[in-house]
């Protein structure tokens, strides 16, 4: 399976207060679009990764005017002020992570749960899964749908 | 979502049964701290993994036949597949605009639809942003307005934590209790623990999903919250009560199961949502709307399973 850098967060990863301008934020999705203009729907500077930071140059309601590897609007849910430590994704090795990365995976459920639940349950299949979470929907064909069908 | 939110009393009760802590006042303000930190329900990183697994369990109580599987093993939407995304990515767009404090608009992996082969009238929302629709439930809809209504109720049992919040009470103790212990590494019985409870908790979720059904109060809510989310979308809130008035037609000639066992009736639905209507216009839908509806669910006309699978 392919392995992706994974990051844990401490806290929730729910968005917080605006961030200030010049400060930094660390993307907590698994991959996030970087918006031309402050929407969820249209064309993209491009993707950003699980773990990557930008630094927000302006707030605008939820939407943050970021620079990084892409420059340009990110929404506030893609993103946390939190600390982060890098570990690895379901599938991938999660043996070479460090102790406080172990401290912060212990929490709840986890990729060493879901590890051992596959390993007591060899029947479940979970390719498929691992499939269908990576396909996406191109957020630039996304706008003509929504223009062609007339929503909003 | 609703609070899994233990009282404190609950909190002294799990270190006093925990025989590994020591209650110093380090312990008990460290203690403090990581239950303040798991009563804030389980983060997006644990809603994620467990909807994984529901997931896994749905599709393999399916025999894993779900429609376009080849695409995606390419890492690839077929056509159907494509389209019922665009239709779902768009909803949860919308959900993103006016969230309440403790919703789940963005699930970390993004949101995903999949439609199983299977002529059963239902569809699941496990945790995480995991859609799955029933082709019999997709082929009710006469309508991409139909459709949106379909998707728009499992968005929002998602948007809600409607699955994560069926998960018994008792077993999220069993969890905080780990949570407590596990300071820097799970050892083998901690995470022998923490095992049990995640398939205890997916237990809860699937029995509430396939069997015993959420309560009334929250499938009223899902319906009342994805009309909402289909309209911010730009879709026809009258299509939520001609849908519901197809599955009743639907469901009066199938058996039982689905969803007959475990939502209200669709008669129920339309009186509760006729009054939520009130609050919104008609929408005039576009001929382009329901051509490309057409193309696109044509070929889960039919009946043809094995045409239908790739």
């Amino acid at each position: 399976m392919k392995r992706v850098l994974l990051v844990l967060l401490l806290g929730t990863g729910v968005a917080l207060a605006a961030p200030k301008v010049g400060s930094s934020v660390t993307i907590r999705v698994l991959s996030a679009k970087v918006m031309k203009s402050p929407k969820f729907i249209g064309p993209s500077a491009g993707t950003v990764s699980r773990g990557d930071q930008l630094t927000v140059k302006q707030v605008k309601g939820d939407w943050y005017l970021v620079e990084g590897s892409y420059n340009g609007w990110i929404h506030k849910s893609n993103v946390t002020e939190g600390k982060v430590a890098l570990s690895s994704k379901p599938g991938g090795s999660g043996g070479n992570v460090n102790r406080d990365e172990v401290e912060l995976a212990g929490r709840g459920f986890t990729p060493q749960v879901e590890q051992q639940y596959k390993d007591k349950n060899p029947n479940l299949d979970f390719s498929h899964v691992d499939n269908i979470e990576k396909t996406a929907v191109d957020p630039t064909e996304l706008e003509a749908f929504v223009t062609e069908g007339g929503l909003k | 979502m609703r609070r899994l939110g233990l009282a404190p009393m609950m909190l002294a009760s799990l270190l006093a049964m925990s025989c590994k802590v020591q209650l110093t006042p380090e312990s008990i303000s460290k203690g403090w701290h990581a239950y303040q930190d798991a009563k804030k329900d389980l983060s997006p990183e644990n809603e994620y993994y467990v909807g994984r697994s529901v997931t896994t369990n749905l599709l393999s109580r399916a025999n894993y036949k779900y429609i376009e599987a080849d695409a995606f093993k390419n890492g690839e939407l077929g056509k159907t597949t494509a389209y019922v995304n665009a239709v779902g990515n768009v909803l949860a767009a919308a959900a993103m605009g006016d969230p309440r404090k403790d919703d789940r608009p963005s699930p970390i992996a993004g949101w995903h639809f999949v439609i199983v082969d299977d002529d059963q009238i239902n569809a699941f929302a496990a945790s995480g942003g995991f859609i799955i629709v029933n082709k019999g439930l997709i082929k009710a809809a006469q309508t991409e307005d139909e459709l949106a209504a379909v998707l728009a109720h499992e968005v929002a049992h998602t948007v809600r934590g409607h699955a994560i919040g069926s998960i018994k009470k008792a077993r999220m103790a069993g969890v905080y209790k780990e949570m407590l212990d596990s300071t820097v590494q799970l050892d083998e019985q901690q995470l022998g623990t923490l095992t049990q409870a995640f398939e205890g908790a997916m237990d809860d979720m699937i029995d509430s999903m396939t069997v015993k059904g959420y309560s009334r109060d929250t499938e009223f809510e899902a319906d009342r919250v994805g009309l909402k989310i289909m309209v911010d979308a730009g879709y026809d809130p009258q299509a939520f009560i001609s849908l519901l008035k197809q599955v009743d037609k639907k469901m009066g000639h199938a058996g039982t199961g689905g969803m007959k066992s475990t939502h209200p009736s669709p008669k129920d639905r339309i009186a509760k949502l006729e009054a939520e209507l009130a609050k919104y216009d008609h929408v005039k839908v576009p001929k382009a709307r329901t051509e490309r509806f057409k193309s696109a669910i044509a070929q889960l006309e039919g009946g043809d399973a094995g045409k239908e699978l790739e």
